[in-house]
């Protein structure tokens, strides 16, 4: 599992031709778009794609509110959500798995998801008893703010715990041992915390652990837009470093590369995709694990300038997608979005793990 | 309980006995949830009686005799009277196929009857009991038996008054639920009788420790009933075991009669305003199907319930956010949100519900009046044994013109 081989590098990929790549990236842009409009088209209450189109346009008929509720608050909101879930979660996934150099890390694997974890459960479950404890939780929290404060408290307590690591642990292979190990901590916490916790707040925090795109809006999709593009920015200007480190370190030093700092900068932009997602939405799997290997075996490149807006679109497509499923289309019932991107990736993962002897063979 | 609930367990019912009958079960949790009027084995002659059917029956029912009480609505359980000892025979709600548990209650003293080698032998009248759910206590309370009541499942989920009276003064234990039930506590104290909460999977092994011991261990599984009514009955197996027939009946024949009279009145108003129930949690909203006991007060209140035909095999349906906003933004009401009480908390939560009609309105209640300082909510404790209030309550919010002079005892507006 720790073997230190770069994914992809194990043949190095013979500078494919610029075109067929640009068509790879056009031909990805183009199931955005499709699976964009998809989303928005469907959804348990059947509205014709014109009349969506109408009022996305702004020329929806205005009595029909009701419509232009569904379009505008609930399916619009989350379509972008899922655009943003998509992006951030497989670019960061992409960002591990070369830092790492070990195709089965992911955003999860610096146990940034586990912190948020940690954080909602700190909001969610703190023991009532007390009436001024009960207060607070009377705020809300389904989509509240105490929500995601906490989520990426927890988020960044690890983050600041990791960075702090990195700076004295030069191996990447301790530092992913050190970021599965403080999953393991918070995990526990959060077991040790629902143990003593009242069913119903357990209840609410196994909603959360499900994952959802929806009840993101306004404001907080705002937010969440702009910590997802500011970590999206970051991650395209570590993709010379990323290349670099595809070789190890020690090759990548003598490019001339300062390891620490790029290392520095991966694992900020990491933390602000994978902290903010996971404090909107819950934590989503699979699609960090999944959508950089199908990217690569789609594009046919090594070459992170390449493959990170790649990974970006595909990722984006894969979750729209999976929300799609998720609203089972033709029932009014609905999966958690965690259920259905789980049961699509597992199967990535282990043709993964399947497909790896065979090409280390020759 | 958290407001984050659309909680299938609170629309149904199931609520505070269910939950608190299950904490640390985790990963049934959600399950739980579902799993809410239990009609995964709901048999079929449960079906809610129909409107007219009720009040013709009560009146032709026999009169009880003396020391006796006959069950009219609830289908889980039977009491027969047989020579010096009752026979309460309890079904498993759960698995059809699954023998029903018998209990024979015999004086204490008596000889074991012969026959029911299989059944629980109960020496009444109970001089203690142990109930694990706020139903329980409720019972007990109801029948003004309070102090038989020696050990609960949590202090936190109690309301009754006397109840905490007695918590307070140390003469009430707490024993823990489920997987951490205090068995060691329950042993050296030896109550006559452990109430517990029914649940799907739960074999009768689940309790071999404390009937290795002696104690004989009841599963009320009254949360399976598809009537308020039929809920609320579940009292008599209490009152049977405490040889109390004659105060049960007095009792429960009131607020039966009550309940009749309200649900009439709300039957046939004229005026059927629309409602929405429950609090979603994101992207899902659970709601009461139709044999969940919540769509019957609907109905008796004379509502109109969008979900009145569709029935889930969980009791709650689990549908998406979409599916339910197009109702709730033209509905006339909006009920059981969770545990909030102010419309800014509501719309914290999710600024989106300010569309709804029933929010615009001022008309979102929630039925969390009665919570005391411990977060425990009444409703799903007395509130389980007075469908007459309950009703009487949905009835001054739905048609106030039908109760004017109603002061709401267990529902509040959100402000």
């Amino acid at each position: 599992m720790l073997t230190p081989t770069a994914p992809g590098a194990a043949d190095p990929p013979p500078a494919p031709p610029r075109p067929r790549l640009a068509q790879g990236l056009l031909l990805l842009l183009v199931l955005v778009v499709l699976a964009f409009v998809l989303d928005v088209a469907l959804g348990p209450v059947r509205i014709p794609v014109l009349t969506v189109a109408r009022h996305l346009l702004g020329h929806g008929p205005p009595a029909d509110a009701a419509t232009a509720f569904i379009v505008h608050q609930i399916r619009l909101p989350k379509a972008l959500t899922a655009l943003a879930v998509g992006s951030g979660l497989a670019v960061s996934g992409l960002q591990m798995q070369t830092l790492f150099r070990n195709p089965l890390a992911g955003p999860s694997a610096l146990g940034l998801t586990a912190g948020a974890g940690l954080g909602v459960a700190v909001v969610m479950l703190t023991s009532g008893g007390v009436a001024s404890a009960l207060a607070v939780r009377q705020v809300g929290l389904a989509g509240s703010w105490a929500l995601v404060l906490a989520a990426t408290a927890g988020a960044a307590l690890v983050l600041a715990l990791v960075l702090a690591l990195a700076a004295r642990v030069r191996d990447n292979v301790v530092l992913l041992i050190v970021g599965l190990m403080v999953a393991s901590v918070t995990g526990a916490l959060v077991s040790l915390w629902q143990y003593f916790s009242a069913p119903e707040q357990i209840q609410a925090y196994l909603l959360w652990t499900f994952g959802a795109l929806g009840g993101v809006g306004g404001a907080q999709l705002a937010v969440l837009a702009t910590v997802v593009g500011a970590g999206l920015a970051l991650a395209l200007a570590s993709a010379k470093p990323l290349n670099a480190l595809l070789l190890g370190e020690n090759y990548a030093r003598s490019l001339g590369l300062r390891v620490r700092r790029s290392r520095s900068l991966i694992i900020l932009s990491t933390s602000l995709l994978a902290g903010s997602i996971t404090a909107f939405c819950g934590p989503i799997g699979f699609v960090g694990i999944a959508v950089p290997h199908l990217t690569r075996a789609l594009l046919g490149t090594a070459d992170h300038r390449v493959l990170l807006p790649g990974a970006c679109l595909l990722g984006a497509a894969l979750v729209l997608a999976c929300d799609c499923l998720a609203q089972l289309p033709g029932s009014q019932l609905t999966l958690p979005i965690n259920v259905v991107t789980s049961l699509l990736g597992a199967p990535v993962v282990l043709w993964v793990v399947l497909r790896r002897p065979l090409r280390a063979a020759p | 309980m958290l407001q984050t609930l659309p909680s299938p367990g609170r629309a149904g019912g199931v609520a505070f006995a269910f939950f608190t009958g299950r904490r640390g079960w985790l990963p049934g949790l959600l399950l739980a949830g579902h799993l809410v009027a239990g009609a995964q084995a709901r048999p079929p002659q449960a079906a809610a009686p129909g409107p007219a059917a009720r009040p013709a029956r009560l009146a032709a029912r026999p009169a009880p005799a003396a020391g006796r009480t006959t069950v009219s609505y609830a289908k889980g359980f039977t009491i027969s009277y047989v020579a010096n000892y009752k026979l309460l025979t309890i079904k498993s709600p759960f698995e059809a196929k699954a023998p029903a548990a018998r209990y024979l209650l015999v004086p204490r003293g008596a000889a074991r009857p012969a026959g029911y080698p299989d059944a629980q032998l109960i020496a009444t009248p109970l001089r203690s009991l142990v109930g694990l759910s706020s139903m329980h206590v409720a019972l007990a309370d109801f029948l003004g038996a309070a102090d038989v009541l020696v050990g609960v499942g949590s202090f936190q989920y109690v309301s009754a008054p006397r109840v905490r009276q007695r918590i307070a003064a140390g003469q009430v234990y707490e024993v823990g639920q489920s997987t951490e039930l205090n068995n060691e506590l329950l042993v050296a104290r030896h109550p006559d009788l452990v109430m517990t909460t029914g649940w799907p999977g739960e074999g009768p092994g689940h309790f071999q420790t404390l009937q290795a011991a002696g104690i004989p261990v009841l599963v009320n599984s009254e949360w399976v009933e598809t009537t308020p009514l039929a809920r609320a009955e579940w009292v008599k197996v209490l009152a049977a075991l405490l040889n109390k027939e004659a105060v049960v009946n007095e009792k429960f024949d009131a607020v039966a009669r009550e309940y009749q009279r309200l649900a009439t009145l709300g039957r046939h108003a004229t005026r059927r305003p629309s409602v929405v129930v429950g609090l979603p949690f994101k992207d899902v909203w659970y709601v009461p199907d139709a044999g969940n006991y919540l769509a019957q007060f609907l109905r008796d209140a004379g509502a109109t319930y969008h979900w009145d035909r569709t029935r889930a095999a969980s009791g709650s349906l689990a549908l998406s956010f979409e599916a339910v906003a197009p109702v709730a933004l033209t509905a006339d009401y909006w009920l059981h949100t969770g545990t909030l009480t102010t419309k800014a908390a509501l719309l914290a939560q999710d600024a989106r519900y300010a569309a709804f009609a029933p929010v615009r309105t001022n008309r979102v209640f929630n039925n969390n009046l009665r919570t005391n300082a411990q977060g425990s909510n009444d409703y799903w404790e007395s509130g389980a044994l007075r469908p007459d209030l309950l009703l009487a309550d949905l009835l001054h919010i739905l048609h106030p013109e039908l109760l004017p002079a109603w002061t709401l005892r267990y529902y509040q507006p959100l402000r």
